[in-house]
């Protein structure tokens, strides 16, 4: 095993390896951007190294200074965790000519897998179902046949893409066009490459997700499903483990785990990774694409397996056996995850950066909260906005979406705006508690959602508290004769009122 | 003592007879009520009233107070008339000053004439809200421009009242 591992990451998922790695007694080694000397991963590493400027093409996108640290800091291995680097051929390639563990796929797979019509192709040959479609870069003439022939709605993407980036929704020819335009303008800026394909749009459709774990020896498992239906902008914010779909129908989970397994092995995996599917209404699955790497949303499927995912990581990276078979595999009680944002749901979900000026964080049975904030800490302007992640277990899918109701009661976030409250719209929501789910649900949503009206009661609490609040900040010497006191001597004051 | 409070854009009348730990007090013509509250951290109220607890945690926000009960966020402003300041439109010396009314009420009394001098802080207009009485006054020096209002006026929150040069 490993003697000492550099996360070449920020945030909470840095700071989840780096619990692994305190529990398995290796050495932690952060790195950071000025924005982040403070962050918790920082403050919980046992080594640390500066990368650069706030940026991330200035600090965690530099795979030479990523390798430097590691050089420097002695790291036999490097978890690149998800986002910036992780997905990266490059980089893993790079690792691996320094002599440095990428813990991951290999660049070959991440490359076979890392384009979107690579991937396909490669599904294909493994004899999994993908969405009608064509996998290379198409032009309006062809996407015009292509959608005569298999009918509107069609599905403009990028071909380079990921997180909805250059994606574009097509009902007919009179906008076609401007879509092709639109979309591969946008996969332009975003990916630096405006190759667009397209596919046939599967209506109402479940985002359903195996993970995977291999080791290097060609042993390879499944760990069943999540369910990521609850997106908005093609971006999950709750997942969850088992899907309410496939939880009654283990034939359905096999189907798709041995599918999954089959693509992964046609492109030589090994690690964690998560094959992604839609699910149509008639519970056919089609091949989406693959993440080469840990998912956000792993500790749905931990708390459910029991299985630590990225313990299992850094055990096949070192180049053990996988401890166990498939049929070791069990899957207890149901587990939901909600990605707490640092955003303003009711203002278009836009990033509201800040500093946490307080916070209360929800414990008790059956929950677990991943994240890297604090009273006094800063979510920055620079990187994703999440602030924690916080999943709960319950033996049934019902008692925990009771349970992830009453966590969130408990969760208290002051200083910035948070989506915490609009959890709590979506899990009393009917829909939801039937499972009723797909990806469209949150637009759908938000056409019924009323946020429940206060009581007077509680109405009538806010307006005491901010009534005794403002008379303890405000003694009545202070605009006596219009003189301003210093600001020492009025918190002092302040504080013997208190 | 009598407190005006905004909370989410609904003017209320909240007085407070007494303040924390024994908290008693009175919304508009409403029953006197009593509630147990304790404040175990900074911002953080436990309000036990009438058998129910009710946690609020209080923010101080640029624009005015955030308060969350039970998930519920408001925006408070809490006014206190009989402190009320006048809300200068312009600072320092130079040019015009505009003094607003900073809740609504009824203008009792108009003490200073277009064309008159006054000094910083001296006393231009009465105004009553809660029934009680506020004297608006100059925020600095000047010349009484123009008084906008007359004794028996209605005035809303942020009219101008007067304005100084």
């Amino acid at each position: 095993m490993f003697r000492k591992v550099l996360i070449a990451n920020r945030g909470e998922i840095a700071v989840r390896v780096i619990r692994a790695l305190r529990e398995m007694g290796i050495g932690s080694v952060a790195v950071y951007s000025d924005a982040d000397r403070a962050g918790l991963h920082v403050r919980l590493a046992d080594e640390a190294e500066r990368l650069g400027p706030a940026p991330s093409g200035e600090s965690y996108l530099r795979i030479d200074r990523i390798l430097d640290a590691a050089q420097k800091h002695g790291a036999e291995a490097i978890h690149p965790g998800y986002g910036f680097l992780s997905e990266n051929a490059e980089f893993a390639a790079a690792c691996e000519d320094a002599g440095i563990t990428f813990i991951g796929p290999s660049a070959e797979s991440i490359y076979r897998m890392g384009s979107k019509t690579e991937a396909r192709r490669t599904a294909i040959a493994a004899g999994v179902p993908v969405t009608p479609g064509i996998d290379d870069a198409i032009t309006a003439a062809e996407a015009r046949q292509f959608a005569h022939e298999h009918d509107y709605p069609i599905l403009l993407k990028a071909v380079a893409g990921g997180g909805g980036k250059g994606m574009r929704r097509v009902d007919g020819d009179s906008d076609l066009d401007s879509a092709l335009r639109d979309a591969s303008s946008e996969a332009e800026r975003s990916f630096g490459n405006p190759e667009v394909y397209v596919e046939k749009l599967i209506e109402r459709p479940r985002h359903i997700e195996i993970q995977l774990i291999g080791d290097r020896y060609g042993n390879m498992i499944h760990l069943g499903e999540r369910e990521c239906s609850i997106q908005r902008r093609h971006q999950k914010v709750m997942e969850e483990c088992p899907s309410p779909l496939v939880a009654g129908d283990p034939e359905m989970r096999r189907a798709m785990g041995e599918a999954a397994i089959r693509a992964a092995r046609c492109a030589g995996y090994y690690n964690a990774g998560t094959v992604e599917f839609l699910v149509d209404q008639q519970r056919r699955f089609y091949f989406l694409e693959m993440n080469t790497r840990l998912q956000v949303e792993h500790p749905v499927t931990e708390l459910v397996t029991g299985v630590d995912l990225v313990k299992l990581q850094l055990q096949v990276a070192a180049g053990e056996r996988l401890p166990y078979d498939q049929e070791a595999i069990g899957w207890r009680g149901a587990s939901i995850e909600c990605r707490i944002y640092a955003e303003d749901p009711a203002n278009g979900f836009l990033p509201s950066p800040g500093k946490l000026t307080r916070l209360s964080r929800p414990l008790g049975p059956g929950i677990r909260l991943d994240g890297a904030v604090y009273t006094g800490s800063v979510v920055p302007i620079d990187y994703d906005p999440l602030l924690a992640k916080l999943a709960v277990w319950g033996p049934t899918r019902e008692e925990a979406v009771d349970r992830m109701i009453r966590a969130l009661r408990e969760y208290d976030v002051g200083g910035i705006r948070t989506n915490i409250a609009f959890f709590r719209g979506i899990l009393e929501d009917e829909d939801f508690r039937e499972g009723r789910l797909h990806t469209g649900f949150i637009e759908e949503f938000f056409g019924r959602y009323k946020p429940a009206a206060p009581s007077r009661e509680v109405t009538e609490a806010a307006a005491l508290a901010a009534a005794l609040h403002t008379l303890s900040r405000a003694p009545a010497a202070q605009q006596a004769n219009g003189s301003r006191r210093s600001a020492w001597l009025q918190t002092g004051r302040n504080e013997l009122l208190r | 003592m009598k407190l005006l409070v905004q909370i989410n854009g609904q003017a209320q009348e909240l007085e407070i007879l007494a303040p924390e730990p024994n908290c008693r007090y009175r919304f508009g013509q409403g029953d006197e009520r009593a509630a147990d509250i304790d404040i175990p951290e900074a911002g953080a109220y436990s309000i036990l009233t009438n058998g129910r607890v009710y946690e609020a945690h209080v923010e101080e926000m640029p624009a005015g107070l955030v308060v969350v009960v039970d998930g519920h966020r408001f925006e408070v402003d809490v006014q206190d008339p009989r402190r009320w300041r006048s809300k200068a439109g312009g600072r320092g010396g130079e040019g015009v000053a505009s003094v607003m009314a900073p809740m609504p009420g009824k203008v009792v009394r108009v003490l200073v004439a277009a064309g008159d001098p006054v000094e910083a802080g001296q006393g231009l207009i009465v105004v009553e809200a809660m029934k009680m009485q506020n004297e608006m006054k100059a925020p600095r020096a000047g010349r009484v421009l123009k008084i906008s209002v007359q004794a028996g006026s209605a005035v809303a929150a942020g009219d101008v009242l007067a304005t100084i040069e």
